[in-house]
């Protein structure tokens, strides 16, 4: 009975993505972009992040590179990083995802943070390459800036 | 057998009216205790911001400017919990619905015995757990800070409180439970950077509200100090904040502050959530402060994550 019930199940789950099953591919690739571009924002982070806590020796040039590559892609066009139906409410996408639905729901908000983003990253790019100083000062900005969205469009971490 | 009944009934009418006294209002913080400690405005900013008041206190919904504005902080925000749901005060200078009428004592009472100045017990979903470690002066500044805000006008919702809970009076005997005003961790000799930072932490930061797990009562398991624990909003759970490898085993102190400063993790993700308000709060400490907090999370000892399932 409780086999029966499994198999019911699984069949339920497979013909509801059968029916989309080639768009759920789609999103996957999609969503495995986006999180690769937030881990080239977390890469240039680490160079300057580091210096700023003392980790690794300031060094202008490298800060300066790894602001400017910052603003760089905060300014790319990302638009097509992020359809509807790609947030963790939809189905399929629960462990693939933390993208919460208002990213859609509330729009332009999710714009408006992403441009406040850019402004805190095109300050940080004039600043990162002065002195230590200048780019611990700066830090902050940044920080509010991923805060931006990451506060309301991102669900929690689930645990393990 | 009479008196057998007797004695009885005198020992069940002793124990009740023991109850009853124990679960009495504790007596206010005196004018005089405060009389030496005139408070601070410039000091009572960063009690405030270390006592992260603005956090639950500020209106629902309301955006942070990211600049240093201080929000309004005329409450309303809605707290779940196991005995129900919390509605934040307004704690503005408003006379009629804020806190413009209270005295420096009254104040000091609020926040040191959790007691209204009409003498009645407050929930503990404001924390004068770890309130009442704080120094009388941290307090009087702290009053000082308030009473320059912009006061407005709005009347408090009432809590929407299961039964018994919404007996105020049984709060007493929580309290007598499990009411530790002492330090939290002792380490004997410790350098004056590791004393101030668990004075914020066990103290003003309240950190331990939400970092450590609670019993079924709602009290904090001191035994498993900062060991995270269930979200008592319910959404997921709060982190391990011990120096164990499921908490903040791989945190170096620079990697601590920079979090608190920046919000960054030592893997370059951003803080999210509730805390990406506290934040907001410890990011305008002192520098020291925040040194101070990581050497304290590096010193207390490590317990593993509680279960929360």
């Amino acid at each position: 009975m409780i086999k029966l019930k499994g198999i019911a199940a699984t069949l339920v789950t497979v013909s509801a993505l059968g029916s989309s099953g080639a768009f759920a591919q789609d999103v996957e690739k999609i969503i495995e972009a986006r999180q690769s571009l937030m881990h080239l924002y977390a890469f240039n982070l680490g160079t300057v992040g580091e210096m700023a806590k003392g980790n690794t020796e300031y060094d202008a040039q490298l800060a300066a590179t790894a602001a400017q590559n910052l603003l760089a892609l905060a300014q790319m066009n990302s638009d097509r990083l992020w359809p509807q139906g790609s947030s963790k409410v939809d189905p399929g996408l629960e462990d693939t995802t933390r993208a919460l639905p208002e990213i859609w729901t509330t729009m332009p908000k999710l714009s408006e943070k992403h441009t406040d983003l850019t402004t805190a990253l095109e300050t940080f790019a004039t600043v990162a390459g002065k002195d230590l100083a200048s780019l611990r000062g700066g830090m902050k900005a940044v920080g509010d800036g991923c805060k931006g969205c990451h506060q309301d469009f991102r669900a929690k971490k689930e645990d393990s | 057998m009479k008196l057998c009944f007797k004695l009885v009934a005198l020992a069940t009418a002793g124990a009740a009216a023991g109850l009853w006294m124990i679960s009495a209002p504790q007596p206010a913080i005196s004018a005089d205790a405060l009389a030496s400690v005139p408070g601070d405005l410039q000091r009572g900013a960063e009690v405030f911001h270390i006592g992260g008041c603005a956090s639950c206190h500020m209106p629902p919904d309301y955006e942070e400017p990211n600049t240093d504005t201080i929000p309004p902080l005329s409450g309303g925000k809605r707290f779940r919990t196991p005995f129900g749901t919390f509605v934040a005060p307004n704690i503005t200078p408003d006379k009629a619905t804020g806190i413009g009428t209270w005295s420096t004592s009254e104040f000091a009472t609020a926040l040191l015995k959790g007691v209204s100045p009409r003498g009645e017990h407050y929930y503990p979903a404001f924390p004068y757990t770890s309130y009442n470690r704080m120094t009388l002066q941290d307090v009087a500044d702290l009053k000082a800070f308030i009473d320059t805000q912009p006061a407005v006008s709005r009347p408090n919702d009432r809590h929407e409180l299961d039964f018994p809970f919404s007996l105020r009076r049984g709060l007493g005997l929580w309290k007598y439970l499990y009411s530790q005003p002492e330090r939290v961790i002792d380490f004997g000799d410790a350098d004056s950077e590791l004393r101030r930072g668990q004075y914020l932490v066990e103290g003003p930061g309240h950190c331990g509200e939400c970092h450590s797990p609670r019993n079924v009562f709602g009290a904090t398991d001191y035994s498993r100090w900062l060991g995270g624990g269930a979200n008592p909003q319910g959404d997921g759970s709060i982190p391990n904040i011990s120096p164990h490898r499921s908490g903040l085993g791989d945190w170096s102190e620079a990697d601590i502050a920079e979090y608190l400063s920046s919000g960054f993790t030592p893997d370059y993700d951003v803080v999210g959530s509730e805390m990406a308000d506290v934040v907001e709060n410890t990011a305008r400490l002192a520098a020291s402060d925040r040194k101070a907090i990581a050497a304290y999370l590096k010193a207390i000892p490590a317990v593993e994550a509680s279960k929360t399932d």
